[in-house]
């Protein structure tokens, strides 16, 4: 029997394919910018750059681990190993052609780290893990190609934006106003952290991508883009899941040659 | 998607500047939240309040600056009425307190078998003139008046104005001989057919439509109202049948009136911690048969199933779930999606054009036929989504996911409902809808119902009562849609509509249909929106005040 090859998503389309590409660990997403770590530190807000993490259980080697087979089977990621608490990241992604949406960002986190706890909602995605390994996983969040400075929010509260429509500057609404747009430069640069502490120093994150290629990097189907019934494959997969479960629901005999 | 104008132009023209195709706008320039009349009246009200009494109260300054973006008003669909959200919270709107008091302080208690007791076991005679003679007594009691003791505490008139016993039956002779002050008469508030239809399934039971003052459901809750009903019909039985207060067969009244009644809501699991009449316990199809839009307008199904989605907002979306399961101030901007901006009125006569050209009409579609219901639901819903897509203003209009998961499911569930005559087609298609819907915008609602909308599907066909039941006798307390927040209206909408579209008169239960045309009622079930509106805009008069009682 043929070793089972790992799918990620069906489809032809472009949506489809980064949908593909985004969950794959094997693929290396594409770096677009470089943000000081110091300055993702800043943004998140949940120490400042430099000061010890703060932890909440002794380093697993100090302590007395419960003789536990699965304990034994799991190697602990970073944090755990130094007992850091477990902190959070969260990005509002807008419904404008953002590269990525709530979805795709849980699916690809869990297709590529371990250790990772996430949450989705319409607009947002949470993720939280250890600190140290959090920070490490913000900054390539940051820098790669998922994230746009104008279509892409890093909030921890008062999240709503993604539906709204986009400011003059091409910019997601956000109530905080944590980030604004330098004229001078063009570039999209971040005042307040997370949860709109004010910064005490402005952080770039540089400039917005252009639509034309937003559309090429994003996961978002839409009418003005490309529409999801266009892709035969992945509007057949969508139709099949429902069948496949209304007839196991109710009928399951008849799921056989379906 | 060229053609017809879309219903929901209007309102965005109204809410925004920019035309509704423009992605582009301006924020953070329009003064915040004194932008909105209702924010600087509660300013205004609140630093009043502060001052009396020494202690701090609202202020608009303190968390997120309100106001960054242009103020919106809500077209309360189907109407001209435009309200601020903040009048659309059941807190600050009487109309939507009315139509929930109305509901809760109604109790049906048929007359046949206390009659039976009356002329079996006591040996008297019952007859038209007797029944009469009772409910001019029991419109005495009910109310709050003593008969058998003398030297009692009544209950003020005044504060009870909205309390009375009506009869109604499907026995047309019997309807004739009873005095029409005390008859919800049938045959007059329904067209003809339904009339007919009611009239068969009630058949010659005589029943009380029993409202119990709106305070005495207030003060206490909706497991009094039957307590309160069976009392003051006890004590009207002995009075006008002349009676003994102490016989054992007294309590055959009062044990009818208790047990033998049809209450508006079932009782609930202890965790939940709410007695019967409670909104909690109220299947969608009791709801649907509440709505009674199909009575005045027959020929109108998108607008039944459109008023039965927003008494589901309301009632289950903005008082149940926003306020005895969560509370705080949150569900109003999510459910008021449902019933305003004639979006969803969009989306559902866009569908009932499409089942009538694909068809030729309702109810033609062979439930049975997956693959045809599912190219329904995925045209329709694709419609939906569409929407939201070409039109920005619509979008932002409905700016929370689950908003637009709602409404669009909603929209696709009554399609389906719709197209087979069969409500749990459409349940299956809301199914459909969310599955979709997730795909395609990769994101849906929230964390708590994005788990029941995303293995719905599986359940939408069970009767087993611990895992589905037929969508009529389905309510908010079915374990998947507990948290189901903002998901209530749309199930109202689908078995409404599946009933609508047959050219049934009633959705579950004729009682409570026929209860419910009473014109005697405060909140007029028939107009919900309308009635929303006019509480939104203070002009609604509701009962159970208290001012009689307050000097000055």
């Amino acid at each position: 029997m043929a070793a089972y090859k790992r799918q990620f998503y069906p489809g032809t389309t472009t949506p489809a394919k980064n949908r593909r590409r985004y969950m794959d660990p094997k693929v290396k997403l594409k770096k677009l910018r470089d943000v000081a770590m110091d300055d993702v530190v800043r943004i998140m807000g949940h120490r400042n750059p430099g000061e010890d993490y703060k932890s909440i259980h002794p380093p697993i080697e100090e302590g007395k681990e419960p003789d536990c087979p699965i304990r034994k089977l799991v190697t602990p990621i970073e944090g755990a190993k130094h007992g850091d608490r477990i902190r959070y990241i969260q990005f509002t992604d807008s419904v404008y052609f953002a590269p990525i949406s709530p979805y795709q960002r849980a699916w690809m986190y869990l297709s590529r780290y371990r250790g990772i706890d996430t949450g989705t909602l319409s607009g947002r995605q949470i993720i939280e893990v250890r600190e140290r390994d959090l920070e490490v996983l913000a900054k390539e969040y940051i820098d790669n190609e998922t994230f746009d400075p104008a279509l892409t929010g890093i909030r921890g509260a008062t999240v709503h934006g993604h539906a709204c429509r986009l400011d003059e500057h091409g910019l997601m609404f956000d109530a905080w106003q944590r980030y604004v747009w330098d004229d001078e430069k063009k570039e999209v640069v971040y005042v307040k952290d997370q949860v709109a502490i004010p910064l005490d120093r402005r952080i770039s994150v540089g400039k917005p991508a252009a639509m034309s290629d937003l559309k090429k990097r994003t996961t978002i189907f839409r009418a003005d883009g490309v529409d999801m019934r266009d892709d035969k494959e992945v509007t057949m997969y969508g139709l099949r899941i429902h069948k496949l479960r209304t007839l196991g629901g109710y009928q399951p005999w008849k799921v056989k040659g379906e | 998607m060229a053609g017809k104008e879309k219903l929901f132009m209007e309102a965005c023209k109204k809410k925004f500047k920019e035309e509704p195709t423009d992605v582009s706008t301006k924020y953070y320039c329009f003064g915040g939240w004194k932008q909105s009349k209702s924010k600087v009246e509660f300013q205004k009200t609140a630093d009043e309040i502060a001052k009396k009494r020494g202690i701090p109260m609202l202020n608009e300054d303190i968390g997120v600056p309100l106001g960054q973006r242009s103020w919106m008003p809500y077209q309360l669909s189907h109407t001209d009425i435009y309200a601020e959200a903040d009048d659309l919270h059941c807190v600050n709107n009487c109309a939507i307190q009315q139509a929930w008091d109305d509901i809760r302080r109604t109790i049906l208690v048929g007359l046949d078998s206390p009659h039976q007791t009356i002329e079996r076991r006591l040996g008297k005679e019952v007859t038209p003139e007797t029944i009469n003679n009772y409910l001019e007594t029991v419109n005495h009691t009910v109310p709050g008046g003593a008969v058998v003791q003398e030297h009692m505490a009544e209950i003020n008139p005044a504060l009870a104005w909205d309390s009375y016993v009506k009869v109604y039956s499907g026995d047309d002779e019997l309807i004739d001989e009873i005095d029409p002050r005390f008859v919800i008469d049938i045959n007059k508030l329904f067209p003809a057919e339904q009339a007919e239809q009611l009239k068969k399934a009630i058949g010659k039971t005589l029943m009380q439509a029993v409202r119990v003052p709106t305070i005495v459901g207030r003060l206490m809750d909706g497991a009094t109202v039957s307590r309160h009903a069976a009392m003051q019909i006890s004590m009207a039985f002995i009075s006008s049948y002349k009676l003994a207060a102490g016989e054992a067969a007294i309590a055959d009244f009062a044990y009818s009136a208790k047990h033998q009644s049809l209450g508006m809501g079932t009782m609930m699991p202890a965790r939940r911690a709410r007695g019967p009449n409670e909104p909690g316990g109220i299947p969608f199809g009791y709801l649907a048969d509440m709505a009674q839009s199909d009575r005045v307008y027959p020929d109108d199904p998108g607008r039944a199933s459109l008023e039965a989605v927003a008494l589901g907002a309301i009632i289950y979306d903005q008082i149940y779930l926003g306020g005895y399961m969560s509370g705080g101030v949150g569900f109003t901007q999510y459910a008021t999606a449902a019933y305003t901006d004639n979006i969803l009125e969009d989306y559902v006569y866009y569908a009932i054009d499409q089942i009538k050209s694909r068809y030729g009409g309702f109810c033609k579609l062979d439930p049975a036929n997956t693959d045809e219901v599912m190219k329904l639901g995925d045209d329709i819903n694709a419609y939906a989504l569409e929407m939201y897509e070409r039109y920005p203003a619509v979008m932002e209009t409905h700016f929370g996911g689950s908003q637009r998961a709602t409404v669009s499911a909603a929209a696709t569930g009554i399609a389906g409902a719709m197209a087979t005559g069969v409500a749990d087609v459409g349940l299956n298609c809301w199914y459909l809808s969310m599955l979709q819907h997730k795909e395609r915008t990769g994101r849906l609602g929230f964390y708590g119902f994005d788990l029941q909308d995303q293995c719905g599907s599986a359940n939408s066909f069970a009767y087993r009562s611990d895992e589905g039941l037929p969508m009529e006798v389905r309510g908010p307390n079915y374990p998947n849609y507990a948290m189901n927040v903002g998901h209530m209206s749309g199930y109202t909408g689908i078995p409404k509509a599946a009933h609508v579209a047959r050219g049934d008169a009633f959705t579950a239960n004729p009682f409570v249909r026929v209860a419910f045309a009473d014109p005697s009622l405060v909140f007029d079930f028939a107009n919900v929106t309308k009635e929303i509106g006019r509480g939104a805009l203070r002009e609604f008069q509701p009962a159970g005040e208290r001012s009689a009682v307050i000097k000055g």
